[in-house]
């Protein structure tokens, strides 16, 4: 009864939460684009300097390289094994291929996705710690992040756990917990997943626009 | 006339005799054996072919494997005879002597509590503050400490959850729960050999022994009353990290070697690894109850050192005497308003508006 509910009306739900939610953001967002009119003379291409933006972000200010090191590797672990977790191991294919895109494409070995897993929760464990140990990052959070960052742990976790498909009450409570985290997406940081593109953008083109090199 | 009647009569009896005989010895004859085998004290001792049979297929006796088309590590063994030796030490050793070991430690700490109390600061706090420990070792200190016990509670169902859970939760929810508790033991083992390469860097230059340290032992490390001189670190608290770095090096050995069986280990180098990672765990286990006490409720002051990073100055002098003088010297010393800004205490509007950045790294 409740594993119907969870495999069923529940999912439907939770992916048009997610989907209408995030493309009513990003389009909140893209909407402010040009309402405030710039009347002087632009120094430099906005588009360029929202491109070099995007990218040059990727790459911590020199300034900050050494202070940051632990925090940008972690993250990095963690995005590349979350992402690696998220679209290539087996289970997640065949759930895409059977629900959402009716194709699918190679997935990770076992020991690819061992590996992914271990990125990943090694990455996000840092971080959390991290944010709770530096007074600055504490200061900087407020419930929200913390509530994103657990959330996420708890499904990879359950994910873990549900991983040899032994257990269809496992697979549902990792499920039922990926659904809630599609749920509460759109309205958290964890839109950071998208809001990053405009986000750099927008900072670059005004900057650039200025004829500063942002 | 007679005399035919006579023969024929005496023809019927030899047959009848005959026959009765040949019956009397088909089913005697068998008998035969049981009843040497019962007479004769030594008859039993007579090799059973059927015997010899499963002796060779059990192994007992030899280091022997026999053959088969079948490729692949200990395929030529049909009965492991080293997996009943393993699962009676598992069920008959291991299980009660480490409930009886974390009971007695856990009982210890409980009386000793209610015997002794907490040890206090002496001459109370002074307000006055030392940063303990970085950012940088309070996360490394967390993170391996997080995963300790996500590891030890997972394992500690996988070895007592028959006993205490099937009660609770029925044989199907134990099994799922046993399920999923392996299958996150086994992810996250590996997780604990970074985090232990982690913490040997952050804190092994601290943990050398040094002089003093065996007056601290043999005085028991002012547990009893007392003031007993230490460093940064003292005898106690490197005998704790010791036996956390080699316990956690058995841990990561044996569990590695249990979690990835693809490198031609047989059953029964799994099965030592799987004792040597049942004992090293207990021990450990056992040892961070006295560790998490004399860090929270056993002494006053403490728990503040790995959540927030600083510590009394008083608190210092009275457990850290040598390494308190140093900082001081050093110029280390906090006002209570600095050390609670640098700790992000502080409100803007309370703080002197000087960014939160002070604390080392």
């Amino acid at each position: 009864m409740i594993g119907d509910f969870i495999d069923g009306p529940l999912w439907y739900f939770s992916a048009a939460v997610f989907v209408i939610g995030v493309a009513w953001r990003l389009f909140a967002i893209l909407r402010l684009r040009g309402r405030k009119k710039v009347l002087s003379k632009p120094r430099n291409t906005t588009g360029g300097g929202a491109l070099a933006t995007i990218l040059r972000r990727f790459v911590p200010y020199r300034e900050f390289a050494t202070v940051s090191r632990g925090r940008v590797i972690a993250g990095y672990v963690f995005h590349l094994g979350l992402f690696a977790l998220l679209f290539f191991a087996a289970p997640h294919m065949e759930f895409i291929r059977d629900r959402i895109t009716g194709f699918g494409w190679t997935p990770l070995p076992y020991w690819g996705f061992i590996v992914a897993s271990q990125l990943a929760f090694f990455g996000l464990l840092l971080l959390i710690i991290y944010r709770l140990m530096n007074p600055v990052t504490r200061l900087l959070s407020d419930a929200g992040d913390y509530v994103s960052s657990i959330l996420v742990f708890v499904v990879m976790l359950t994910g873990c756990m549900a991983l040899l498909q032994a257990s269809e009450a496992l697979r549902l409570l990792h499920l039922f917990l990926a659904e809630v985290l599609l749920i509460y997406f759109p309205f958290s940081a964890l839109m950071h997943t998208f809001t990053f593109v405009t986000s750099r953008g927008f900072s670059g083109a005004v900057f650039y626009r200025r004829g500063v090199n942002y | 006339m007679s005399n035919n009647v006579s023969s024929r009569n005496r023809h019927h009896r030899v047959v009848l005799y005959s026959l009765l005989s040949l019956l009397v010895v088909t089913l005697v004859l068998p008998l035969v054996p049981y009843a040497v085998a019962e007479l004769d004290p030594f008859a039993g001792k007579v090799a059973n072919p059927g015997a010899e049979f499963w002796r060779d297929v059990r192994q007992r006796d030899r280091g022997v494997s026999g053959s088969t088309q079948v490729k692949g590590v200990d395929s030529g063994v049909l009965i492991n005879y080293y997996g009943e030796e393993w699962r009676q030490f598992r069920m008959q050793r291991l299980v009660p002597y480490g409930a009886a070991l974390m009971g007695v430690v856990l009982a210890v700490i409980l009386l000793f509590y209610f015997l002794r109390g907490p040890l206090r600061i002496q001459d109370g706090p002074a307000g006055s503050q030392l940063q303990r420990f970085s950012v940088t070792e309070r996360t490394v200190h967390w993170f391996t400490a997080g995963l300790f016990w996500f590891l030890a509670l997972t394992g500690l169902i996988l070895l007592y959850g028959r006993y205490v859970l099937i009660p609770l939760l029925g044989p199907e929810g134990f099994g799922v729960t046993a399920t999923a508790c392996k299958e996150a033991h086994n992810l996250f083992g590996p997780l604990f050999l970074v985090a232990l390469l982690m913490l040997f860097i952050t804190f092994a230059k601290d943990n050398v022994y040094a002089r003093g340290d065996m007056k601290w032992l043999l005085k028991g490390g002012g547990l009893l009353g007392g003031h007993v001189s230490a460093g940064r670190f003292n005898a106690g608290e490197k005998i704790w990290f010791w036996i956390a770095v080699l316990g956690g090096i058995v841990l990561c050995v044996s569990g590695l070697i249990l979690d990835f069986a693809v490198f031609g280990q047989g059953r029964v180098i799994m099965g030592l690894s799987h004792v040597l990672h049942g004992i090293a765990a207990l021990i450990v286990i056992a040892v961070s109850f006295g560790h998490i006490y004399l860090g929270t409720a056993g002494v006053e002051g403490t728990l503040g050192a790995m959540t927030h990073g600083y510590v009394d100055l008083n608190w210092a002098r009275s457990h850290h005497d040598r390494w308190a003088r140093e900082v001081e010297e050093a110029g280390g010393v906090l006002t209570a308003e600095e050390a609670a800004r640098r700790q992000g205490k502080l409100s803007a509007s309370q703080s002197s508006g000087e960014p939160v950045t002070g604390e080392s790294q």
